[in-house]
């Protein structure tokens, strides 16, 4: 005879809740404090260089502040807008073809699947040290390549021309998302039946028409995810700003999470950096919101 | 409408033969059924002639135009698929008015079309649903009113009622050959079901690795088969196949009884084939031969007798009012008119007497 367990009891229910305790103390300490404490801070003045932290009661005056007296809160709420449409398309349409051609499998498949892994695995950080050295003028790979290719291209300097600083961190970040949202796009395009593809082929259909009435349809959901997902990840961007252009030249490529640093951390506004941190939790939320209703979505059969 | 001519088509994945060179010829209007076990080739062969699949060799002709080169989307052939293929995100009306759209159908004749197509198979009251809220028989019926909407030169059917329940699958078998029937347009078959094959087919093809066993009506297969693979993939209980050899025109089983007379030369080793329904059940003494009963099946239509027959097994149909116990003995005869040798090398059919 096998040795027969005995019956739950009470500690064994506590002991369950004991054993996540630790988890869900971490999480407080590192995410739902500083939060809460943000959002306290966003209705106070709160500089660094003073005596006291955080100083006076300022109710909403941190957020009104935000949108009628500063020019470069605007700038980089243009900037991340402008970045997050840019980047999410380009890299969306780069993954879908990319996918479109890895689908169908063959011998090469795992192999590239494994090589697009890398740029994913890398940090954003380091994707902008190596962008920005790429793009050195002097002794970076591009003045090198367009020295042999295309010479009035060689002497650019690449990162002081504010559209096409903009340019390169688009660059950088599209280069960095297209293989993980590939993966995923190959993920969703197997679980499109096969017979549905054939049966529209069969039923007469061009390839693009089978693409655009078959394919494209039953990826929506997929492809929803991936679009909003990007666009999270757009709207806080900061480390290849940070890294790659910090922000410049001017302003140029200031992104609202690197207008929150610059504000908070050099000029020590930390009260007004948290009022504008949490204006963009704003977007955010109804991006949630819509990723967790493609996500958990309920077949309705209808 | 249209006649179908495969010329040695070969279709290989590396070493794995699907098809082996077959050529076949189906006739205009014909309703062939390419039957056989999985991964015999037969669906290849459909899907080569559907354009879903490259030969590796061999030519493929609908009508007078050699097809090959064309994509599926110009050979004019409507096919119904084992899953049936629906597009999920459509109605039931847009998914059956698809080919006609992709085809550039004027919108005005789309809708008595689609309507037509949809009360042929009686799916009337459900156009405005979605795929997914029809049972396995409705969306059957679906794929099936997509296919006939337009007039196409072939129908394909890949395995279309082998997803539907044994009850369903009879009435279904039943609406497929009377829409065949009305509708009268080149029809290729596919299935492993033989009692499909035999009732819906014109002509059946049986076969086997690649290669076609045997291609004739459904009495030439079940009355004539080829050899011994078509003998036993035919008929439901399968043909008893029976050990033994020839000697003085007379068949011995391997156990040494002397069972019945067939005639020819001697053969040290032959195969007696004979179907369940072409022996007859008698009292001990009264048959060819006494055997005891190992198993006995009331299936209410019939009674079927597993006997010991030396050191096999054979399958006897009995009358249904037949009613005997596990261990009785009881004399079979065989119906001499219906028996089959097979040479037990090659599996050839042994063409007995003169015939």
């Amino acid at each position: 005879m096998s040795h027969i367990p005995p019956m739950p009891t009470m500690r064994d229910r506590t002991l369950k809740y004991l054993l996540v305790l630790p988890a869900v103390l971490v999480v407080f300490a590192t995410a739902v404090w500083p939060l809460i404490e943000s959002l306290r801070f966003s209705f106070y003045q709160g500089r660094t260089d003073r005596g006291d932290f955080p100083q006076n009661w300022l109710g909403f005056e941190n957020y009104t502040w935000a949108f009628l007296y500063e020019p470069p809160f605007w700038n980089s709420v243009y900037v991340t807008g402008l970045y997050t449409v840019v980047t999410v398309v380009l890299t969306t349409a780069f993954a879908l073809g990319l996918a479109m051609l890895l689908a169908p499998g063959g011998k090469l498949r795992s192999g590239v699947q494994t090589l697009l892994i890398l740029p994913f695995a890398m940090s954003p950080a380091l994707i902008g040290v190596s962008f920005r050295f790429m793009f050195n003028p002097e002794f970076g790979l591009f003045d090198a390549f367009f020295g042999v290719v295309f010479p009035p291209l060689a002497d650019v300097s690449w990162l002081a021309n504010p559209d096409l600083a903009f340019a390169v961190i688009v660059m950088a970040d599209v280069w960095g998302w297209i293989p993980f949202l590939t993966l995923v796009l190959i993920g969703g395009l197997a679980s499109v039946p096969q017979d549905t593809i054939e049966a529209a082929q069969v039923d007469g259909a061009s390839g693009w028409r089978v693409f655009k009435d078959v394919t494209l349809p039953q990826l929506l959901p997929v492809l929803a995810v991936v679009i909003i997902l990007k666009a999270i990840f757009s709207l806080k961007t900061f480390d290849q700003v940070f890294m790659l252009t910090n922000g410049g030249p001017g302003t140029a490529t200031q992104t609202l999470s690197h207008y929150i640093y610059i504000t908070s951390t050099r000029y020590g506004q930390v009260g007004y950096a948290a009022s504008v941190a949490w204006l963009m939790v704003i977007p955010m939320m109804v991006l949630t919101y819509f990723y967790a209703k493609f996500v958990f979505k309920k077949d309705d059969g209808a | 409408m249209a006649e179908i001519r495969l010329k040695n088509l070969t279709k290989r994945w590396g070493d794995f033969i699907g098809v082996d060179d077959q050529s076949l010829d189906i006739h205009d209007e014909e309703f062939l059924v390419l039957l056989g076990p999985s991964g015999c080739g037969k669906t290849t062969t459909m899907r080569m002639i559907a354009g879903l699949e490259d030969p590796t060799a061999g030519e493929i002709w609908i009508g007078d135009r050699m097809v090959n080169d064309d994509l599926p989307k110009d050979r004019d052939v409507a096919m119904v698929f084992q899953n049936y293929g629906l597009y999920p995100h459509m109605t039931i009306y847009d998914n059956i008015a698809y080919p006609l759209k992709v085809r550039g159908t004027p919108k005005a004749d789309i809708k008595p079309r689609v309507e037509r197509a949809a009360e042929q198979v009686e799916l009337t009251e459900f156009l405005h649903r979605k795929p997914k809220a029809l049972s396995g028989g409705q969306r059957q019926r679906v794929a099936l009113a997509r296919a006939i909407v337009r007039t196409p030169k072939v129908f394909l059917m890949d395995e279309p009622l082998s997803n539907l329940d044994a009850k369903l699958r009879v009435t279904m078998r039943a609406e497929l050959k009377h829409l065949s029937r009305a509708l009268q347009i080149t029809t290729v078959y596919v299935t492993h079901d033989q009692i499909e094959a035999m009732t819906l087919a014109d002509r059946v093809a049986v076969m086997r690795h690649g290669i076609i066993q045997q291609l004739g009506t459904p009495d030439d297969i079940y009355n004539d088969p080829a050899n011994m693979f078509v003998a036993g993939f035919i008929g439901s209980p399968a043909m008893n196949l029976i050990n033994g050899s020839v000697q003085s025109g007379m068949f011995i089983t391997t156990g040494g009884t002397k069972l019945v007379g067939i005639g020819g030369p001697d053969r040290e080793s032959a195969i007696l084939g004979v179907r369940a329904d072409d022996m007859s059940v008698h009292d001990a003494g009264e048959g060819d031969i006494d055997v005891t009963i190992y198993a006995f099946e009331n299936t209410g239509e019939s009674t079927l007798l597993t006997v010991q027959w030396g050191k096999q097994r054979v399958i006897a149909r009995g009358d249904r009012h037949l009613r005997k116990e596990q261990d009785d003995v009881v004399g079979i005869k065989l119906n001499p008119d219906h028996l089959y040798l097979f040479d037990p090398e090659s599996g050839d059919r042994i063409r007995m007497g003169g015939a």
